[in-house]
């Protein structure tokens, strides 16, 4: 099956005709770009720089969408309520940098709320890496036990309940968490990073000079680190190896003696860990923080999870940073009063890419 | 076919309240083997409880209300291979899922090999020696042929590696394609990854839905050799085959289920050359 379908990306072309006029529209954008490359229109340096960008904004979508993807396989329901474990996440863990920079500046509660200025607290990767590394790490334990618990007082008691309630129950923890962290942390959307070093890089390989910070390249690291221990966990071990199992055939891995509770705790662990990596690591790009930010990462994710082939874990990393260097890439052609019109834009490549291949990137070739 | 299978059907429920020659047979072999039970006299069927590894009876079972089972009585002794058959819908998967624990239990008893394992889940079964093989979907489709066998170890703290050389001695192709996933394997190949994943844990009795069902008719007589090697191991076999002649043919004994409930049982030649049976439930 996953033979054919690859090789019938050009049949499709021909039997649906609005992938064909999808694919025109984005053979025509490849040669508008060439032709602004060629041109001098648009510099090289420009055009890396949405790449990158759209790159470390891709893989904290891909991160987040790891959990999704496989709450979705296993448990059998899209969790609405994953954006708020990536804003419990993003919450925790710079309440916790702020407390491990902040020192004496401030009182302990007042650091726990994100309220002196980011200035001078001073986080960011170059200045305080320690307080980033312990914010990251308590961001993902702190998630993990949120989920633990919602699992344990929502999901549980509805284990087998069809996919639909599921949704529903989601989308009412998502607003109780939501609404508990403008309650705690208000609904304002300070800023939390201080600045940090940044490279220009380029020249050398004749690309122009474009912007790289430090802390794009801990969000790099610190993803493909962790999507690279996340094959290695699906791939090499018994856990990982039994996940993806249940999550192919539910049945027979109850069948197989396969205890299927503890691979449930353990898919929230994974998922609710790298959401909450994935909510810090959002923070540190954009360098404010707000009670919706997962909410507003959500739908991105959903993207990248539904573009990559939803249940895919490898499809929601390579998703992920499609949607991510799209969004960005889309500022190209969308300037000055379009420029509102790239989440827009992003979504009608999700649909267009659909429409091409309805089972996503790595639908149907691979299942986890 | 269907519409034979229909009137078999009707019979059958006449021959039960009419109790005539042949109807009432089953009921008397129950009722033998109870006294047999007590009195431990050496009648026929004393020879399945004296090595008994699967004791099933008067179980009711099905699915959330309905009710599927009726009193069924069923026993497989050490290393037997034995054999349901009947007309569709009378049961005979059910049976099987209920002994492993995957239907709604509704009373009676089920013991296996000294442990009562009635209204028990699957994964605390398949600790006592007991090997499933559901009839579709039963291989991991996105894990490859050696993760399928791993998986089949999974309540093993460590890995039986010898098990994994006797499952692809028993299996080459499986050897062959360790690296491929289950998915793409043909019917005949993924069937034998089934069982071979049941195999896994050396099980006492393994029992197969099934196992020729979607089999091109040149793969069913090997599907059925290789489930007389494993017998021929020391692994008792209980099957539920559609292909019921041949299955009759190659076991040790027999049952014929119909609506749910115990209708014949004997040694597989017997019901084979049964007149009532052959015309009833063998097509002639």
């Amino acid at each position: 099956m996953a033979v054919s379908d690859r090789t019938s990306w050009g049949g499709r072309f021909l039997d649906n005709p609005a992938a064909f006029v999808a694919g025109a529209v984005a053979v025509l954008l490849l040669l508008d770009l060439v032709r602004r490359l060629v041109t001098g229109a648009l510099g090289p340096a420009t055009l890396m720089t949405y790449l990158w960008t759209g790159l470390v904004i891709g893989l904290i979508y891909g991160l987040a969408g790891i959990g999704l993807s496989l709450t979705y396989s296993i448990l059998n329901f899209a969790n609405f309520a994953h954006g708020e474990y990536v804003s419990v996440g993003a919450f925790s863990g710079w309440s916790t940098a702020y407390i491990v920079a902040g020192g004496s500046i401030a009182t302990l509660g007042d650091l726990f709320l994100l309220r002196p200025p980011a200035g001078r607290v001073g986080v960011s990767i170059t200045s305080a890496p320690l307080a980033v590394v312990v914010g990251l790490v308590v961001g993902v334990v702190v998630t993990v036990a949120m989920a633990l618990v919602l699992d344990r007082i929502v999901y549980r008691p509805m284990r087998g309940a069809e996919g639909i309630s599921l949704l529903i129950a989601s989308i009412g923890v998502a607003f109780a968490v939501r609404y508990l962290l403008a309650l705690v942390y208000g609904t304002g959307r300070p800023g939390v990073t201080a600045g940090t070093r940044r490279f220009f890089v380029g020249d050398t390989l004749g690309l122009g000079r474009f912007i790289v910070d430090s802390h794009q390249i801990a969000i790099i690291v610190a993803s493909l680190g962790l999507m690279l221990g996340v094959h290695l966990l699906l791939t090499r071990t018994k856990l990982g190896k039994s996940m993806r199992a249940m999550a192919d055939n539910e049945d027979l891995a109850r069948v197989t003696g396969i205890p299927t509770e503890r691979v449930i705790r353990s898919t929230w662990i994974l998922g609710g860990g790298l959401a909450g990596a994935a909510g810090f690591l959002v923070v540190l790009t954009q360098g404010t923080i707000a009670y919706n930010i997962g909410w507003l990462l959500l739908l991105l994710i959903f993207a990248a999870v539904i573009l990559g082939g939803i249940g895919s874990v490898y499809g929601a990393m390579v998703g992920g940073v499609v949607i991510g260097i799209a969004q960005q890439a889309s500022s190209i052609w969308l300037r000055g009063p379009w420029s509102d019109m790239t989440l827009p834009v992003t979504f009608a490549l999700l649909i267009v890419i659909l429409l091409v291949r309805p089972q996503g990137i790595y639908g149907g070739v691979e299942t986890t | 076919m269907s519409a034979d299978s229909d009137a078999d059907g009707e019979s059958s429920v006449e021959s039960g309240a009419a109790a005539e020659t042949l109807g009432d047979d089953p009921d008397q072999q129950a009722a033998e083997r109870e006294t047999a039970e007590r009195a431990s006299a050496s009648t026929e069927t004393t020879r399945h409880d004296a090595d008994g590894l699967l004791a099933v009876r008067d179980l009711d079972a099905g699915y959330g209300d309905l009710q599927v089972l009726d009193a069924i009585d069923l026993d497989v002794a050490d290393g037997e291979y034995v054999v349901i058959v009947g007309p569709n819908g009378a049961g005979k998967s059910t049976v099987m899922k209920s002994v492993f624990g995957l239907t709604t239990f509704m009373g009676g008893s089920i013991d296996f090999d000294g442990n009562d394992i009635a209204g028990k889940n699957p994964e605390d079964i398949i600790h006592h020696g007991l090997g499933y093989v559901p009839q579709n979907e039963n291989v991991f489709a996105g894990l490859s042929v050696r993760e399928n066998l791993e998986m089949g170890a999974y309540i093993l703290d460590e890995f039986p590696d010898e098990r994994l050389d006797e499952v692809f001695d028993r299996f080459p192709i499986l050897r062959e394609r360790q690296g491929q996933k289950a998915g793409t394997l043909s019917g005949g190949q993924r069937q034998m990854l089934a069982m071979g994943r049941a195999l896994m844990l050396d099980p006492k009795l393994l029992m197969l839905d099934e196992p020729s069902a979607g089999l091109a008719p040149d793969l069913v007589d090997e599907m059925f050799d290789r489930i007389d090697d494993i017998n021929e191991s020391g692994t008792a076999v209980l099957m539920v085959e559609q292909n019921a002649k041949e299955a009759l043919r190659r076991c040790d004994r027999g049952y014929v289920l119909v609506n749910g409930g115990n209708r014949f049982e004997d040694d597989g030649d017997v019901l084979l050359n049964d007149e009532e049976v052959r015309q009833e439930f063998l097509g002639g």
